[in-house]
């Protein structure tokens, strides 16, 4: 597998005036356009369906698949959102992608908006990036200043809108049916499944979700071809990713690599490695809701899916955080099940109950108020939270407990022992 | 009489109408009105109800779902602290805990003019700058313990 670093969503990191939509056009921005224009719309869905493309939001679901779930015949209007709402903890490379190249995300929607028929799109950010929903809206007006957005785009024929729209503090607006109930100006509570979003999403519209570096990746694809995405990364993960990384290190930051690049390549020469006398202690590889890594686990890990799921855990968004030898898994973990105690959006028995039940034995473990059957107590009720629920959230939070019971228990038993 | 200044209420007129449903305005009329006010008054939520046909009960049910809308009033400067992973790994506690003090001295001091209100917040999505905090709509990074005082004299007076 190759080791090269080649940079494609971040190409224009650190180029001078790189967000501007001049320079954008003179590294072939919106060509990829102007070639989707040529295509038919099967055809652009097959090219993505071809690259292996696979959602980067954290599930990983095949991009071009997910597209052609939109019914094709079905009159009146169809959306596309683009979910920049990246709240999962450790995850900030949205952040980056949509402040370095927001062009290279809007060229991606209208090519995905052409794809799918739909004639709107929305663009759904965060609150806390106000910086970045600066960049974004200025950006969006560059492209209807150009003509890139806005009706018969370059003499196509085709309309798109686009518009932004900014949340107000919910992780779970992250999770896309959330974020709809979101834009439609309501509470942020998810909604079973199916109806999927591609049918009915959006003012019961057919809808896609995709995230920021889904949709960043589009125009490369299409301008380039499915072969040379492949370039990259392996036979099931291919291309390239955005990973943001943390934790006590001498480059924490987000850095493009190819799927499967080394686990400890990664660390040391992109991360810039553990600061001086720290040493490795765990490592959460996908956020705060994968489950975590021990060193030795660590040892041969490469950064894709399949290698993360064939240790039990997930690539989800790439975010890593890097957990050195002075941390204490108890303040961690406590800090974990708060986080997700908090976020649950209460609908669903299992999370709502299970999330607070787990945070109130957390607060019993912290504080050394409980017995030592408390660890085993927050396996048995983290078992009991998975797949029980609307959305993903429950068994987001259930995971990463687990995977601390399985392999700290001695150090979470220890720090009960000590009161 | 309008609660609202003419500015805002331009920007609410332009809401309205933005989207596909008027109720989708909810979220970006309240972002307006409390960068306006601090927080969403009683008044204001009735004002919507009568006069933009925003209904209450949505109206309040947004508030209350989502940590950003305030409906009591706020000190001058909120300080939203990241209390999540990393920036616990590097150093959040003992910064908030300074932060704490200060408050605690201030508010002897001047009681409800206090400049600055802390709340602990998840994940900031700005990790590689750990620990961060947002202190109303700015990020500051790298807001540890023993640089926290200098950080946050730059908004207001601290206690000697
Ligand atoms: C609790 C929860 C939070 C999520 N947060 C995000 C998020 O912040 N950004 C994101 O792109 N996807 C998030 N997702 C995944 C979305 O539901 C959805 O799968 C994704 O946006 C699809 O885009 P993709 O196929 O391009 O990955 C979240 C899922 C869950 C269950
Ligand atoms: S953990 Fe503090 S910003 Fe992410």
């Amino acid at each position: 597998m190759t080791q090269e670093k080649p940079k494609i969503l971040l190409k224009f990191e650190g180029m001078p005036n790189g967000r501007a939509l001049k320079t954008y056009m003179a590294h072939s921005g919106y060509e990829a356009l102007k070639k989707a224009f040529a295509m038919s719309k099967e055809d652009v869905i097959n090219e993505v369906k071809a690259s292996g493309l696979r959602g980067r939001g954290g599930a990983g679901f095949p991009t071009g698949l997910k597209w052609s779930f939109v019914p094709k015949d079905m009159p009146g209007p169809k959306y596309l959102i683009c979910n920049n709402d990246e709240s999962e903890p450790g995850t900030f490379k949205d952040r980056h992608l949509c402040s370095v190249s927001p062009h290279m995300v809007i060229e991606g929607m209208i090519i995905a908006g052409f794809a799918i028929g739909a004639n709107k799109g929305y663009i759904y950010t965060r609150y806390e990036f106000q910086e970045e929903i600066g960049q974004v809206e200025a950006a969006i007006k560059e492209a209807y200043e150009a003509g890139l957005l806005g009706k018969n785009i370059l003499g196509s024929g085709f309309d798109f809108d686009l518009d932004h729209y900014t949340g107000a503090g919910a992780y779970i607006c992250g999770e896309e049916t959330g974020l709809i109930s979101s834009l439609e100006g309501k509470k942020g509570q998810p909604k079973l499944k199916p109806p999927f979003p591609a049918v009915s999403g959006y003012l019961a519209r057919p809808t896609i979700v995709n995230n920021t570096e889904t949709l960043a990746n589009v125009p490369h694809i299409i301008l380039n071809g499915a072969k040379e995405f492949r370039k990259y990364g392996s036979e099931k993960s291919p291309g390239t990713k955005l990973f943001s990384i943390s934790g006590a290190l001498g480059k924490p930051g987000v850095y493009e690599v190819p799927l499967g690049y080394s686990w400890n390549r990664f660390l040391n020469e992109e991360a810039g490695g553990l600061l001086p006398g720290l040493s490795l202690k765990a490592l959460i590889p996908g956020g705060a809701s994968a489950p975590l890594l021990t060193p030795k686990e660590c040892e041969d890990l490469t950064l894709d899916y399949e290698c993360m799921a064939a240790k039990g855990t997930m690539l989800g968004s790439g975010a890593i955080m890097v957990i050195d030898n002075r941390q204490s898994m108890v303040e961690l973990l406590r800090c974990t099940i708060e986080f997700f105690a908090h976020e649950s959006c209460g609908q669903c028995t299992p999370c709502r109950e299970g999330t607070g039940w787990l945070n109130n034995i957390m607060v019993g473990i912290n504080d050394r108020e409980v017995g030592a059957d408390s660890v085993d107590r927050l396996h048995l009720v983290s078992k009991q939270m998975g797949g029980r629920t609307i959305c993903a959230l429950s068994d987001a939070c259930a995971m990463p407990v687990m995977s601390y019971v399985q392999k700290f228990s001695d150090e979470l038993k220890a720090h009960l022992a000590k009161g | 009489m309008s609660v609202f200044s003419e500015g805002l209420r331009k920007k609410i007129d332009h809401y309205l109408t933005r989207y596909e449903t008027r109720r989708s305005a909810i979220l970006p009329v309240l972002h307006c009105i409390q960068d306006e006010h601090g927080w969403i008054k009683p008044e204001h939520i009735e004002e919507l109800h009568s006069k933009y046909e925003l209904d209450r009960v949505q109206v309040k049910e947004v508030i209350t779902f989502y940590d950003i809308y305030k409906d009591k009033p706020t000190r001058k400067f909120l300080i939203r602290y990241c209390q999540n992973i990393t920036c616990t790994m590097l150093g959040a506690k003992e910064a908030i805990c300074r932060i704490e003090d200060h408050i605690k001295k201030l508010e002897a001091e001047l009681g409800d003019d206090t400049p600055f209100g802390l709340e602990k917040f998840p994940c900031l999505g700005k990790c590689d700058g750990a620990p961060v905090m947002l202190v109303n709509k700015e990020r500051v990074e790298h807001a540890t313990v023993d640089k926290i005082d200098g950080l946050l004299s730059k908004y207001a007076p601290l206690p000697k």
